[in-house]
Order: structure tokens, then sequence, then C-alpha cells
């Protein structure tokens, strides 16, 4: 069934030609199913673990650097 | 107008083709909205274009489909990396950063090219996709390194703005005001297409600094030398490695993923089109590169001729090179600094608008009438709104966030980076469009370059005087 949110699209025809011209899953409204979920584990969780804490750090890091400079 | 006609009756023929063709059984209900309607139109015209196998058509068809890949390089050279730029040319002149610089393209491009194939091939935005296969937990951290690395850029183009207007006499209040008309003028069009043919004709004024580069005269040989050989080198010291990474950060900065992924959504790319998306990629970063070696080149005679730039501003490179290169020359130099404020402005904005939309599950897209995209507008319209009125606060050691803000992106970058690279070598969400080994090689390549150099300006700070026993200086 295709319902209608868009005043101009007044026949099935105009709606035919949109659905052809776009793909499935390139509705707005098809954006709403999720994607699976991926859990992270092994080498990917330990990476991403590791620059996130080196992120943290590093901001540490910056905010001393800016601190020193207006010292 | 015979040619208008022309093509509004190939497109008709087109729609007619569309509609005879089966239609895809949807067995859920199907929802139009508005964003679908317009975004339906810009791919008939593709598939017109794509059609026909003739040169007019073929320029038509790459015509229709760059946007993206130009517009994110050239917003990424922003007021902070056309400041980096000069600086690096006025501290250091021709030599090491000529072919540096280039190389830091390169790595744009490669990290870029990604965010193309992952947008064409799951039509998901960046945020979108980390939140929903990875979960809330790293997707929250990923949003807030954006927003915070988007909100600090923002206030650095403003500056660049309030500087460069501030050239020509014009009052701060009226420059950022006169930035953020603009910014609102791209919008109401409502409609992507013509949203993206506005910010591109405004981003090519980046330009502006290739003629500013020749005014100056610059020694070509001594260019293709510093090209060919990476020489004169600089001395090893802290301020060197500071002008590294920003130069690094002026080019590879976490919001042109979620921008250029987000857009090539927006735009409607399918995996068809991603040979043009690398296309748009690599146009984007060769005009982007030249603005950014002319800029290095125009304010290298600043270091010929021994002046000190240590805390310059856009308005000051532009009254320093007025002796050098005459009013006009300066003044261009100026336009450019407030065209690369405004147009960053615009996609920065953009790019928080869209991961903001993707994660709270609201409608994001520049397709929607203002009444369906209330949040999306707001959001992009009180990011930018915000870090204009930052600027205008009178006392704000606005000098110390422009000096941070691409060294806080070339931090941000690594994570960001991880992300992309799993999601872009998800054999699940990709198909076949996985990375290939020379890609998966080349981005883990820019991932360590990033962190090694973010590891060394850490000591630097922490140890500064490593760098002066090895530097000498």
């Amino acid at each position: 069934m295709v319902r209608r949110e868009e005043a101009q699209l007044d026949t099935s025809s105009d709606q035919q030609w949109i659905l052809s011209a776009l793909e499935h899953d390139q509705l707005a409204k098809a954006k709403k199913h999720p994607i699976a979920r991926r859990r992270l584990k092994g080498a990917s969780l330990f990476t991403v673990s590791a620059l996130r804490i080196y992120l943290l750090f590093m901001m540490v890091v910056v905010v001393y650097q800016v601190w020193i400079s207006t010292k | 107008m015979g040619i208008n006609r022309m093509t509004k009756r190939t497109e008709a023929v087109e729609i007619a083709r569309a509609m005879r063709t089966a239609v895809r059984p949807v067995d859920d209900e199907v929802i139009i909205t508005h964003e679908d309607v317009d975004r339906a139109r810009d791919r008939i015209r593709v598939s017109t274009a794509r059609a026909q196998h003739s040169f007019s058509s073929r320029a038509r068809l790459l015509w229709l489909l760059i946007g993206p890949g130009v517009l994110v390089m050239l917003g990424e050279n922003d007021g902070p990396s056309m400041l980096s730029y000069a600086a690096t040319g006025a501290k250091f002149g021709v030599g090491f950063f000529i072919p540096f610089v280039v190389l830091t393209f390169c790595m744009a491009m490669v990290v870029q090219e990604m965010t193309v194939r992952l947008g064409a091939a799951t039509h998901r935005g960046h945020a979108e996709l980390i939140f929903e296969r990875f979960g809330p937990f790293w997707g929250w951290f990923s949003m807030i390194d954006l927003a915070i690395g988007n909100f600090l850029t923002l206030i650095t183009e403003f500056i660049a703005i309030r500087a460069g207007l501030g050239f020509f006499g014009v009052p701060p209040w009226a420059a950022v005001l006169s930035a953020l008309v603009i910014l609102y003028s791209a919008l109401m069009s409502h409609r992507y297409w013509t949203w993206e043919r506005i910010t591109l004709a405004a981003a090519l004024f980046n330009l502006v600094f290739i003629p500013v580069a020749l005014l100056t005269h610059p020694n070509w040989p001594s260019v293709g030398h510093a090209l060919l050989t990476w020489k004169p080198l600089p001395s090893l010291s802290g301020d060197t490695l500071l002008i590294i990474l920003a130069d690094i950060g002026a080019t590879v900065t976490p919001w042109m993923l979620f921008f250029q992924q987000s857009a090539t959504v927006d735009k409607g790319l399918t995996t068809k089109d991603i040979r043009f998306g690398r296309f748009d990629t690599v146009l984007g970063a060769v005009l982007a590169m030249a603005a950014a070696v002319a800029t290095i080149l125009a304010t290298a005679p600043l270091f010929a001729h021994q002046m000190s730039a240590e805390n310059f501003q856009a308005a000051e490179f532009a009254q320093a090179l007025q002796p050098l290169i005459g009013r006009f020359g300066a003044s261009l130099f100026a336009l450019g600094m407030v065209e690369a404020g405004i147009v960053a402005s615009i996609t920065i904005s953009t790019s928080s608008a869209y991961a903001f939309g993707e994660v709270a599950h609201r409608p994001h897209s520049l397709n929607l009438p203002l009444a369906e995209g209330k949040s999306f507008y707001g959001v992009l319209f009180l990011c930018a709104a915000a870090a204009a009125a930052i600027v205008l606060i009178p006392g704000l050691p606005l000098v110390y966030v422009v000096l941070v803000v691409n060294v806080v992106a070339v931090l941000a970058m690594p994570p960001a980076l991880v992300f992309l690279f799993m999601l872009v070598n998800d054999k699940e969400i990709m198909g076949d469009l996985v990375s290939p080994l020379w890609a998966n090689i080349l981005s883990t390549g820019v991932v360590l370059v990033l962190t090694t150099a973010g590891v060394l300006f850490g000591v630097s700070v922490i140890v500064p005087s490593i760098f002066m026993h090895l530097g000498g200086n």
C-alpha cells in the first residue's frame, strides 16, 4: 500500500515514478528500519578503546597547552 | 530555451518509461515524503543523462553528479586552514611544506572516497551508521567529538569572516550578520540541488588565492625543486610540529567524513554513481590543493622579507602583503578569507544538522520544506548563530581557538577513521563494495601518520626540551 504525505502527488502514477526513480532504501521512511547491531570484540574493541583513551589524554594535553600559552 | 524544452521532454519520456517499468513490489506500507519527490526528480535527470551516450550527455551526467566531493574539499579550505597555510608560507617560505600539503590532500582523497562508497551503498549517514552498527555507547563518543570539533571550527569561521571583512572597515557585527544572512539564504530554496549549486559557486571563489599568489611572482624553479626534493627542510621544533599538525588538520577532519557521506545520501547517489563520486572527490582535492599551495606561495614573500607572522590573523596577513602585492591583491586575500569562512560555516553547520537528525531520528535533508524540517534547519542555524555570537563577545581569547582547532581535528581523526575503516570493510552492509586491500593499506597508513603526529605533538607540549635538543633551537 502506498500512502501519500505530499500534496503534489495526485495520482498513483506520480507515486510510481518516484518509487521507480529511487532505490527502495533511499526513501526517507525506509531509513527507520534499523541495521543489525555488530558487537565489537577482540582487536576491534582494543583499537577503538585505545584510540578513545588516546583522544581523551590528548585533549588534556591541548587544554594544558592553551593554559601555558595564556600564562 | 530550446535545449531546456528538449531536456524537459526527455525527462518526461524517462518518467513515462519509468512508470511502465515494473515497480519493485513493496510489502510494507510505503510513505512518500516531499524529500523523496525532490530526490526522485534529481535521479530522473541522472537516469536520463546516463541513458544517452553522447559527449554532451556524459558532461551533463558529470555536472549532475559532482557536488559533495568538491564542496567538502573546498569547504575544508576554511578560515583556520587558510590561516595555517598563510602561516606556513610566512614562517617557512617555499620548501618542505609545498609537497607536504600535496601529500595531506592525497590522504584526504583516500579517506573521503570511502565515505562516497559507504553513502552510496547504504543510503545512510555516517552518524546513523555508527549508532546503528556499533551501538549508542560508541555512537555518542563520535557525536561528542563531532559536536565539539564542529562548534570550535564554526567559531573560527566567523573569526575569519570578521577579520577578513575588517580589512575593508566592516564592523564585526555587520560582518557576522551578513555571513548569517548568506547562510540562511542558501538554505531558503529547501532543495538540496539548489543549495549545492549556490554553495559550489561560492566555494569556487576559494581559488582567488591563485591570482594572489601570481601577484607575488613566485620563483617557479624553487617551487618545482621543493615539490621534487621536499627541500629545504624545516628545523625540528615544537613550532614546526604545530604547523605540521595544523596543515594536516587543514585537510583531514572528522566533519568531512560526516558531511560527505550525508551529502552523498541526500543527493541520492547510488552504487552506479560511485565512479563519478570518486571523480568529484579528486576534483575537489585538486582544486583545494591548488588554493592551499597558492596561499603558501602568496605569503612566502613575508618569509623572504624576514617579516614575523607569529600572531597574524586574516586581516594582518592581508595588511602585511599590501606593500608587496598592492591594495588589489591584499583585498583579494582578505576576500578569500571571508569566502573560506562563509562556505565552511555553511558546510560545517550542515554536517552538524545531518548528524543530529540521523541520531535523533528526525527528518534530515536539505530537500525538506521548513515545516517538515524544523529540527534540521533549527540545529543548522542555531549552531551557526551561537558560534557567530561568541565571536562578538568582547575580550574572549579567540586566538587560542584558532590555534588549537586544527590540532583538535587531527587528534580526533584516528578514532573517527577507525569506525569508517570498520564500516567500509563490513561485508554485511557493503557487500562487494568493501575496501580493496590497497585502500585498506593506505587508510591504515593515514591512521598511523595522524596518530604519530598527535603523539609527537603531545611530547612537544609535555617535554618541549626534547625538540630543542633535536632541532638545535
